[in-house]
Formats: structure tokens, C-alpha cells, sequence
């Protein structure tokens, strides 16, 4: 267990060079120095945004010694300070992160919540009316841009039943509540981003749930927990769908790099102020260490989640021995 | 054995090629005509789904997305699908360091978060539909690859294939002619699938201004204006995302169709 | 003596998307208390379906059309599920063709017999756990705590089927339905277990229903043989009696099939 664990920290230090070589290609990839790009952009600024950025990257050193350089200030965490307001990037990106986590892990809870239950159903149910209801919903949840779907449901609750407020994160006066006044105020506002993002979300699982499921209740394990008396509910909830849920915990980690881009549109709808949202300040106004630090951020956390849905797969399904 | 998704994903896909081939002919209007006397009309006999903030029908503006969105779709997969049967062929012909490689790179890529990755070039390019198709191709030939790859090795390992070797084929033309048909089933599967998610990544680009930009029309950068009229006029929400809904709905079941016949 | 079990007349078919197919068509068979009967004949013959069809864990798609399954003066299928859960695994225990895939991969074997115990005795934990360990070692299996911890694809087939023994066993039923319980072991291993069939069936008097396609196992413990073929039972005889004059021609298919394997 130990030692793999340790071969598969060691594995991910040729994916980690190989994200931050494809990010640092990025700032090369524009036909000539990006210090270019940007005189073309914003003339006046140009002269001191290509100081900036010859200081930041050593733009006049060779390739080589460019990403080296780059590469030891990432290791020490040191992501530069932001074109924008001069404050160093990792701080401003940390701010950021509870607010994305949170929605995220509400939205992920709630998406366990329905599609364990409903994949588990439609299994059972294979072919019958509920089935195919449902197969029509999931197919059109698929297709519904998660944007479109956050318009249609701001214009319905929000504007035409005022239920909720449109966006932002806090009330004006947030400032004077009392604290349970407070977290009120604070779900009130995140009710309709953690709708829209677990609709986003349960269709793709409930399909996922009930196909596993279909799975395991033709098992011939199916047939030895029958015979042994169980009922149907123990045998459906007990024996099918612990073997059906356990590649579940691989989906939560896969899906991080579809969640972070997702939060890019979704905060940026909903003016929430996450760190989807200040990627897309960051890409509308150019600010290019904030760029590069995001982009390398959601490479790692990608192959993280990757690295972690691995060894938690291993943990929890008896089968899979460490070896490999 | 009828396979209904087949058929219905086809006709919905069909209807709205024709309708992007004939945009100039069927389209009511100008789609950038701008009209003082005629803003935000509900959808009428004159404007069947209404207009805009500047005046433009909505409907033409729709018909001309649809142009774009197709367009961008079908490019961006060839452009993925080409990469990866090249990428794929090379790993599992030559093996060894060269597979090796490329599925390193291909690892790396999928790393990446792609609408990250996307935004990042964005902000370093111009925002063009030529970079948006380019970008989109180059940042989705892994799963091709990777079909092509596999199917390439599995092909290796069968007898009549070894046998054939054995008749003084060369081992590359006769995989080539096997491979054709094995892989075609899974990779037409994954390249309609990634249309789906191209015009959908492409309508998230242009709805946050990084994508199609204006005066051209696309799905994505009408809706920006849904934004700003929403609770004054539905229907600038509404009907580009039924458009939206209703393309991604065509491809996904001719993909599910297609998952049937191949098993 | 009177029957333990009988079947008349059974009849079950599959519902697939376009077709009907009829897996067992007017199927008897009766067993004694403490006897040994042998169902053979050929894959998909009807064997396994009906065996099944006693305790009505069949496929979802098959049904059961007509017929009379009588336990003990019970009409099992007038039962419904309520009831029938309280028979199976009590009163009829099952043993399956591949233990390591009839067992359920992530759970223990101790879990697993332990479940059963729970259901049908309602032991406590403590109690149960003793009870798991001491059927595992009726079973011969010698290192029974570390058997009771172990998964599946851990232990060996020989080895999961004398713990599927022991589970099947935990409630001393009356009736055990061994559906071909050595097919996928090794000759060894085989007579081992079924060694180990007949001696428990002698100690806890239970009546036994194998089901088998190889004629030599029939043999071997066979009190009585019933033939099936094409989903009906074609012959029924005493083992010895089957063996002298065989009077179905697929019987002699199978007899002179045994006899040139024997032979070799």
C-alpha cells in the first residue's frame, strides 16, 4: 500500500512538468513576444507592461532558462503580482477558493442526494414509464447549456416570482445583519447557483448509477442474495448498489476539470465572486500572471483529483489490489 | 430492429443543415439590419420570434447562428479527429518511445481544464472563429487518439492479421485495411459526441464575449443580450437556447444511435 | 414415506424483446426427505430454471405459466414474496456452479454467512460471529478466521465453495439445491466437495437436489435420476436402475457419451 503510494507520487512529477511546459507555452504561443500583443492592445501602457513582463518571465533570457526560472518562482509558490492592482496573485486566487468550494460541494452533496437514488430507480424500473420520463429529462439536461438554464431559471424565481435575488453573493446592508441573518442572507443568495449547478450535474450520474446498477442486478451474486431470503429492498440497496456506487468515487474526481470550467460561465452569470470568475476578470483584461497561475492551478488540481479518485477507488472497492 | 435515436438525431441534424446552407434564402432578414422603428418586439407575424435592443430579427439572427454553430462544430472535430488518428496511428504503429510520448502528451492534455486551457489562449490570441475552431480542435484529438491507439494494438495481437503477415503483407497495409472498418464505429461515436461539446463550448465562449464576435451572429453572443433584457424580453433568452438545446439533442442521439449499432 | 418436494407439470418461459421461448415445458420431479436426486441432462435443458422456478428467483424476464411446486404441504407458488422470503435460505438453501462469482465481490465471507444468520435466527452479532466460525470449520475449512475475513478473489474456488456450503447451511434447511457445484473446480477439488455433500447430508439430514450434466457424479450419488431434455423431464429411474436399461434415446445419448469419456 505504502510503497504504491509512493510510485504514484513519483508518476505525477512528469505530469506536473508536463502541465506547467504546456502553460509556459501558452505566453510563447501568440505569433511574436506577448509584450507585443500587448502594445497592440493598449499602446500607451505598453512600455511599462513589457517591463513587467521581462521582469516576470526574463522574456530576454533564452527559452530554457525562461521556463527554469519561472518553474523555481512556481515551486516557491510565487505566482508574481497582478497587472491589475499590484497584489501578489496566489492571495488573490486563495481569497477565491472558498467560495467556488462551497457551491461545489453543495451541489455535489445534492447530485448524490437525487441521482443515487433515482439511477437506482430507473434501474429497477428498466423500461417503464418513469424510465423513459426520466431518460427524456437527462437527454435534455444534457443538451441545455448550464448558462441558458441559469437565465431561464433567474428569469423565472428571480424576476418573475421574486423568490431570489439575481446574483451577487451578500444584500447590500449584509454588512448590519446578525450573524444567523447572515448565513440566511448567504443561502438565499447561493440557492440558485447551487440549483443550476447541480441540475448541471445529476443527469449525467443518475445515467451513469443506473446503467452500473443494471449491471449488478444481473450478477449471479444477485441470485445467491435471493436465495438466501433477503428482501427485495436489501437486496437491491445492500448487494446491487454497493458494487454499482463504487466507481461513483472515480466520477467526483474526474469531474473536477468540467467543475472549474464550468465555474467560469456560472460565476460569472450569477457575479459571484469565485475563482472561475476571476479567471474571466483576468482573460477579459489581460492580466497574464493571474492567467498563467489558474491555468497551472486547474492542470494540478485536475491531475489531483485524478491521482486521488486512483487510490480512493482502490480503498474502497476490496478487488483492486495495490500492485500494477 | 428500428433505432428511433438514429433516426430522429439525423432528421433534426439534417433539418438544420439545410437550414444552414439556405440561410440567405430562407432568412426573413437582414440578421444585421438594424431597425430603429422595430426594438424588442415580442414575436409576431412580422417578427416570429421577435427582435432585439438594436432592432434585428431575432429569428434571422438564429437562422445565421445556426451557420456559425454547425460550422464551427463540424471544423473543430475534423481538425481533433484528423490530429488523432495521426497522433493515435503513430503510437500504436511505432510502440515503444514513441507511443509512450504521445500518450504522456495526451495524459497532459487531458490535465487541463478545457475551457481553461481555452480562455488562456483566448486572452493571448484574438478571439476569431478561426482560433475558436483551431483552439477546440487542438485541445480535443486525445480521445481519437486514443480509440485509434487501441484499436491499432488490438489489431496486432489478432491471428488472421498475423497470418496475413505471414502470406508477405506489409503489416502496415493490412492494418490500415482492418483498421478502417474496426474503428470507424467508435471514432464516428466520439466525433459526434465532441460536435455536441464544441458548440456548446463554443456558444460559452461567444455568450462571455471571448468567442464569435459581434456584428456576426452567433447562439452564444445573442444570448450576452438575454442577460441585460432579462423579465423585458423572454424570447432573446428563449429561443437561442432552443436552438442550442434542440442541435446538441440531434447530435447526442445520433451518437447514442450509433452506440446501439455498434454494440 | 411421502414427498419432501414435488413438481408437476411445470412450465416457464422467457419473455425477450420480440419472442417467447419455452425453457421448461411440463417438468416433474419429487424428492424424499434424505434423499439424493440427481437432475441431469444438457446445458439448457431446463435444469437450472428449474431449479429456480422452487423458490421463484428466476430471471426477470422469465415466468412461471402453470404448474405445482408442493414443500412439506405448502403450495409454493400460491406464496407470496412476503412469504417466500422466509423459506428461501431457511427451509431451501442454494448452492451456484461458480462460488467467486455468485459470492458478492465486496463483502466478506464472514459478512455474508453472518447476513443469513441474522435474517432467518436473529442471533446477535457476537453470537452469529461464533456460529460463522464453527459452520466454516464443519465445512473443513481450517483456517477459519482468516477465511471469515477474507474477500472473494482471495480465496481459491475450493475454498469458496466450502464457505458457500457453510452459508448455505447456516440454517439447516431442509432442501439443498446444489446447481452444479463443482463444474468449475479442478477433479480434486471436486470429489472433495462432494464427499463433503454427502457427509454433511448424512449428519444433518437434509434432502439433496444436484444438478449436473456429467452422468458420473450421478452416479456416484444419486439415490434417484431424473432426465431432462429440451425442458422436460424424459426419464425417471433409480440410479442403478438408469445406468442397467436406459429407456429414452437421449438417455442412451448420454449413457454411451459417459461410457466412451469412461473408456478413455
Amino acid at each position: 500500500m505504502l510503497s504504491y503510494l509512493i510510485r504514484r507520487l513519483l508518476g505525477i512529477i512528469p505530469l506536473l512538468l508536463g502541465i506547467t511546459i504546456i502553460s509556459f507555452a501558452i505566453i510563447h504561443l501568440a505569433p511574436g513576444k506577448p509584450t507585443q500583443i500587448e502594445q497592440a492592445f493598449n499602446p500607451k501602457v505598453s512600455q511599462e507592461v513589457r517591463l513587467r513582463l521581462e521582469k516576470l518571465y526574463g522574456l530576454d533570457k533564452p527559452l530554457h532558462i525562461q521556463y527554469i526560472n519561472w518553474l523555481v518562482k512556481l515551486g516557491k509558490f510565487d505566482f508574481g503580482r497582478s497587472f491589475i492592482d499590484e497584489r501578489p496573485v496566489a492571495e488573490k486566487i486563495l481569497e477565491r477558493i472558498p467560495i467556488t468550494l462551497t457551491i461545489n460541494i453543495f451541489s455535489l452533496i445534492l447530485v448524490l442526494l437525487i441521482a443515487i437514488p433515482l439511477g437506482v430507480k430507473t434501474a429497477v424500473k428498466a423500461g417503464s414509464a418513469f424510465d423513459h420520463a426520466l431518460t427524456i429529462l437527462v437527454f435534455l439536461l444534457f443538451a441545455a447549456p448550464t448558462f441558458w438554464l441559469a437565465l431561464l431559471l433567474m428569469q423565472l424565481l428571480s424576476i418573475q416570482l421574486g423568490w431570489l435575488p439575481i446574483s451577487g453573493l451578500k444584500s447590500l446592508d449584509f454588512e448590519y445583519f446578525s450573524f444567523g441573518k447572515k448565513i440566511l442572507d448567504l443561502a438565499h443568495h447561493l440557492f440558485l447557483p447551487i440549483l443550476v449547478s447541480t441540475l448541471g450535474g445529476f443527469a449525467g450520474l443518475t445515467r451513469y448509477i443506473r446503467s452500473n446498477m443494471i449491471d449488478a442486478l444481473k450478477q449471479p451474486y444477485i441470485y445467491t442474495a435471493r436465495a438466501k431470503g433477503l428482501s427485495q429492498e436489501k437486496v437491491i440497496y445492500k448487494h446491487a448498489l454497493r458494487n454499482a456506487i463504487l466507481p461513483v468515487v472515480t466520477i467526483i474526481g474526474l469531474s473536477i476539470p468540467g467543475l472549474l470550467g464550468g465555474s467560469v460561465i456560472f460565476e460569472s452569470i450569477f457575479a459571484i465572486p469565485g475563482i472561475g470568475r476571476l479567471f474571466y476578470e483576468a482573460v477579459m483584461s489581460r492580466d497574464y500572471p493571474l492567467i498563467m497561475a489558474e491555468v497551472v492551478l486547474g492542470g494540478v488540481l485536475t491531475m489531483l483529483g485524478n491521482l486521488i479518485a486512483d487510490i480512493a477507488y482502490g480503498y474502497v472497492d476490496p478487488r483492486i489490489k495495490y500492485k500494477r | 430492429m428500428k433505432n428511433t435515436y438514429l433516426i430522429t438525431g439525423i432528421a433534426i441534424i439534417s433539418i438544420l443543415s439545410v437550414i444552414a446552407l439556405l440561410a440567405p434564402w430562407i432568412s426573413p432578414y437582414d440578421p444585421a439590419m438594424i431597425a430603429q422603428d422595430s426594438l424588442l418586439i415580442p414575436p409576431s407575424a412580422k417578427h416570429w420570434m421577435g427582435t432585439d435592443s438594436l432592432g434585428r430579427d431575432l429569428l434571422s439572427r438564429i437562422i445565421y447562428g445556426c451557420r456559425i454553430s454547425l460550422i464551427i462544430g463540424v471544423i473543430a472535430v475534423g481538425i481533433a479527429v484528423f490530429l488523432g488518428v495521426i497522433l493515435g496511428s503513430l503510437s500504436g504503429f511505432y510502440g515503444r518511445f514513441m507511443d509512450t510520448l504521445i500518450m504522456r502528451f495526451a495524459d497532459i492534455m487531458l490535465c487541463f481544464p478545457t475551457f481553461f486551457l481555452i480562455l488562456a489562449v483566448v486572452a493571448f490570441l484574438e478571439p476569431s472563429i478561426i482560433n475558436i475552431m483551431v483552439i477546440i480542435g487542438l485541445t480535443s484529438w486525445m480521445g481519437p487518439a486514443r480509440l485509434i491507439r487501441s484499436e491499432i494494438l488490438s489489431l496486432k495481437e489478432r491471428e488472421f492479421i498475423q497470418a496475413e503477415k505471414a502470406i508477405g503483407a506489409s503489416s502496415a497495409r493490412i492494418i490500415m485495411r482492418h483498421l478502417i472498418p474496426n474503428a470507424i464505429g467508435p471514432v464516428l461515436v466520439n466525433a459526434t459526441l465532441g460536435i455536441a461539446g464544441a458548440i456548446l463550448l463554443e456558444t460559452g465562449l461567444s455568450f462571455l464575449g471571448l468567442g464569435v464576435q459581434p456584428p456576426i451572429p452567433s447562439w452564444g453572443n445573442i444570448l450576452i443580450e438575454a442577460k441585460s433584457t432579462l423579465g423585458i424580453a423572454w424570447w432573446i433568452t428563449v429561443f437561442p437556447g432552443l436552438a442550442i438545446l434542440v442541435t446538441i439533442l440531434g447530435f447526442n442521439f445520433i451518437a447514442e444511435g450509433l452506440k446501439k449499432i455498434i454494440g | 414415506m411421502g414427498n419432501l418436494l414435488e413438481i408437476k407439470n411445470l412450465k416457464v418461459e422467457f419473455h425477450l424483446d420480440e419472442r417467447v421461448i419455452t425453457a421448461v415445458d411440463g417438468a416433474y420431479l419429487n424428492i424424499k426427505e434424505n434423499e439424493v436426486v440427481v437432475l441431469a441432462g444438457e446445458s439448457g435443458s431446463g435444469k437450472t430454471i428449474t431449479a429456480l422456478s422452487i423458490c421463484k428467483i428466476l430471471p426477470r424476464n422469465a415466468h412461471i405459466v402453470w404448474g405445482v411446486i408442493n414443500l412439506a404441504g405448502r403450495e409454493m407458488l400460491c406464496l407470496n414474496e412476503n412469504e417466500l422470503i422466509k423459506i428461501r435460505g431457511k427451509d431451501i438453501a442454494y448452492i451456484f456452479q461458480e462460488p467467486v462469482s455468485f459470492l458478492n465481490p465486496v463483502y466478506t465471507i464472514g459478512e455474508q454467512i453472518i447476513e443469513v444468520i441474522k435474517l432467518h435466527q436473529g442471533k446477535n452479532k457476537k453470537e452469529a460471529y461464533e456460529e460463522t466460525i464453527d459452520l466454516l470449520k464443519k465445512v473443513r475449512i481450517w483456517e477459519a478466521k482468516r477465511v471469515f475475513q477474507s474477500y472473494p478473489h482471495q480465496l481459491s474456488g475450493g475454498l469458496n465453495q466450502r464457505a458457500f456450503i457453510a452459508m448455505s447451511l447456516a440454517c439447516n434447511p431442509k432442501l439443498l439445491i446444489a446447481d452444479e457445484p463443482t463444474t468449475s473446480l479442478d477433479v480434486t477439488i471436486e470429489k472433495e466437495i462432494l464427499d463433503l455433500l454427502l457427509e454433511l447430508k448424512n449428519k444433518l439430514k437434509f434432502s439433496l437436489l444436484f444438478i449436473t450434466h456429467n452422468l458420473s457424479i450421478a452416479q456416484k450419488i444419486a439415490d434417484r435420476i431424473f432426465i431432462m431434455y429440451k425442458g422436460r423431464v424424459v426419464e425417471e429411474a433409480d440410479s442403478q436402475e438408469l445406468f442397467k436399461s436406459a429407456k429414452h434415446f437421449h438417455t442412451q445419448e448420454l449413457l454411451s457419451a459417459y461410457e466412451r469419456i469412461g473408456r478413455i
